[in-house]
């Protein structure tokens, strides 16, 4: 049983990572209108600016406020490619942005397998992992990482939420989710504020990209593939565009796994997990909880 | 003829082309304070392109569209906005996911600062708002998506307010109330241009009228006057 809460608490951390993962590829799905296949990719590769800055100068501060924005100027050079496609036509093209964010994937995927540390996988150095035992009951054991994670990816997702659901600038993202040329004409500036939602999205990718480096403590270059898969997953599964599905599923998918590890071996869990989401998008094929961003 | 205030929208000889077809060709036109202007025209006439020329959806290819004495002909549409002419386009104007509430807070969206006493006066004139604030706005009554869209425009510092066909799709008792609505605006200073269908209540309401026909404005001038026009009569009210 003690294991089990052990693994729950794992779980929860873990899924607390995949689900602000989903919150931003919803995000950029309803405002930006794009499938942001590559957000995981940009992730995982200010895991390796943050690994880098720290084997360079063993600089924790330094070390995030670099991660955060790798992710955020690596967004602001693909907002231009996006916008590109999705103006060119005079329509919003979503099927080509998934094209144009899977050559993203790939190119990132390239650079991290030949040109990062040889293409090895990175780990980073175990204090920075916060493996300091926070709390100890028995077996059950928190590190502060895991704590660290919990805390900040919560409060990040809260205030994502806020933003949406309770500014002035959220208001405007959701009526560019209903109707763009509706917003564009009621004197919405969208440039403006496609501009502020790559930067938004990209400062929460660059926090995951901190959290999961905390959590699991190492990447590679298949990490991205990894992830994309399931972000795309839970993404679906949840309902597209459905950003509080998303937060439920992505949950329950950390949870899930961990939840696994403890009956099965390790490999197994993956397949696992996306057999049970096969089984809900087989029952539910347009997704648990509607296409919607509705409150 | 009533006394115009000052002209505050001013078109020149403006031709609008969809690549070789041309929608619009050497429109005049004037607009002042306080004026009601409907255009009529049957559809593909050319008056939502006129409209949305207007409002800079649409470039010109030719000719010019002066807004208080500024040229916008190339400006973008959220500046054209911003400056004060608000477009109602025909699919209602409203976000439907958003709250009514919501729905006024982004019709407010430059003049945040101005919001409490904005908001104030639009519950003044359009008091079935008040308690309607919190609900999504896409379970509103035909009628009242109507009345919200209003409230928007006027969330704004909106000088123009130029609605596509918005009687279409209403109920009768609805149309004459949007139709009151939009005499009570005129009456306080707003300028309206109207694209409409719906000529009987047009001709009521407006105080001039201009038909268009094939992209071109084929007759204009006071609506008493234009009423009894053969023309009119055998074209669109069918005696």
């Amino acid at each position: 049983m003690q294991i089990i809460i052990a693994q729950v608490i794992n779980g929860i951390a873990l899924g607390s990572i995949y689900a602000l993962l989903v919150s931003g590829f919803n995000l950029m799905f309803l405002v930006g209108k794009i499938i942001h296949f590559s957000y995981p990719y940009i992730v995982v590769i200010s895991i390796y600016a943050c690994w880098g800055l720290l084997q360079l100068t063993g600089n924790a501060i330094l070390a995030i406020l670099g991660t955060i924005i790798t992710s955020i100027a690596l967004h602001m050079i693909v907002e231009p490619l996006f916008r590109h496609i999705n103006t060119r036509k005079g329509t919003i093209d979503i099927n080509s942005s998934f094209i144009l964010s899977l050559g993203i994937a790939l190119i990132l995927t390239e650079i991290m397998s030949h040109q990062l540390n040889y293409g090895f996988p990175v780990s980073f150095p175990i204090n920075w992992m916060g493996d300091a035992v926070f709390l100890r009951f028995n077996l059950i054991r928190i590190s502060s990482g895991q704590l660290y994670t919990l805390c900040v990816s919560i409060l990040i997702t809260l205030i994502l939420f806020i933003i949406i659901y309770r500014t002035q600038l959220g208001r405007a993202f959701r009526a560019i989710a209903e109707n763009i040329s509706m917003a564009r004409l009621q004197g919405i500036p969208i440039l403006r504020l496609n501009l502020l939602l790559y930067g938004i999205t990209g400062f929460v990718g660059g926090i995951i990209a901190i959290l999961f480096s905390m959590l699991v403590g190492s990447a590679s270059p298949w990490l991205g593939d990894y992830i994309a898969l399931k972000v795309l997953a839970i993404a679906i599964v949840a309902g597209l565009g459905n950003m509080k599905g998303g937060l439920v599923f992505g949950l329950a998918l950390g949870i899930l796994e961990s939840l696994i590890l403890n009956f099965f071996p390790g490999s197994w869990s993956n397949a696992i997990a996306f057999f049970i989401m096969l089984l809900v998008i087989l029952i539910k094929p347009r997704g648990v909880f509607n296409n919607s961003i509705e409150s | 003829m009533r006394n115009r205030g000052e002209v505050i929208l001013k078109i020149k000889n403006l031709t609008v082309s969809y690549g070789p077809i041309i929608a619009l060709k050497e429109i005049k036109l004037e607009i002042a304070q306080g004026e009601t202007i409907v255009l009529i025209g049957s559809n593909g006439a050319g008056k939502s392109t006129l409209l949305k020329s207007i409002i800079g959806l649409v470039k010109p290819d030719d000719g010019y569209i002066f807004f208080q004495g500024k040229n916008i002909s190339f400006w973008n549409p959220e500046k054209i906005n911003r400056s004060g002419i608000f477009l109602i386009p025909e699919e209602g104007g409203i976000f439907r996911t958003l709250t009514v509430e919501e729905n006024l807070q982004l019709g407010a969206y430059h003049f945040f600062n101005q919001y409490q006493q904005q908001i104030k006066r639009v519950m003044q004139l359009f008091p079935i708002l008040q308690q309607r604030l919190k609900q999504v706005a896409g379970t509103l009554s035909g009628g009242e998506q109507r009345i919200l869209a209003f409230g928007k425009a006027l969330m704004s510092n909106s000088k123009i307010l130029m609605l596509d066909e918005p009687s279409i799709g209403l109920s009768p008792r609805h149309i004459e109330q949007i139709f009151q609505t939009m005499q009570r605006l005129s009456q306080q200073g707003y300028a309206i241009l109207l694209a409409e269908q719906n000529i009987v209540q047009a001709f009521k309401y407006a105080n001039r009228v201009y038909v268009l026909e094939n992209g071109e404005i084929v007759l204009h001038g006071n609506s008493s006057d234009l009423k009894y026009h053969p023309r009119i009569k055998k074209a669109y009210l069918g005696s």
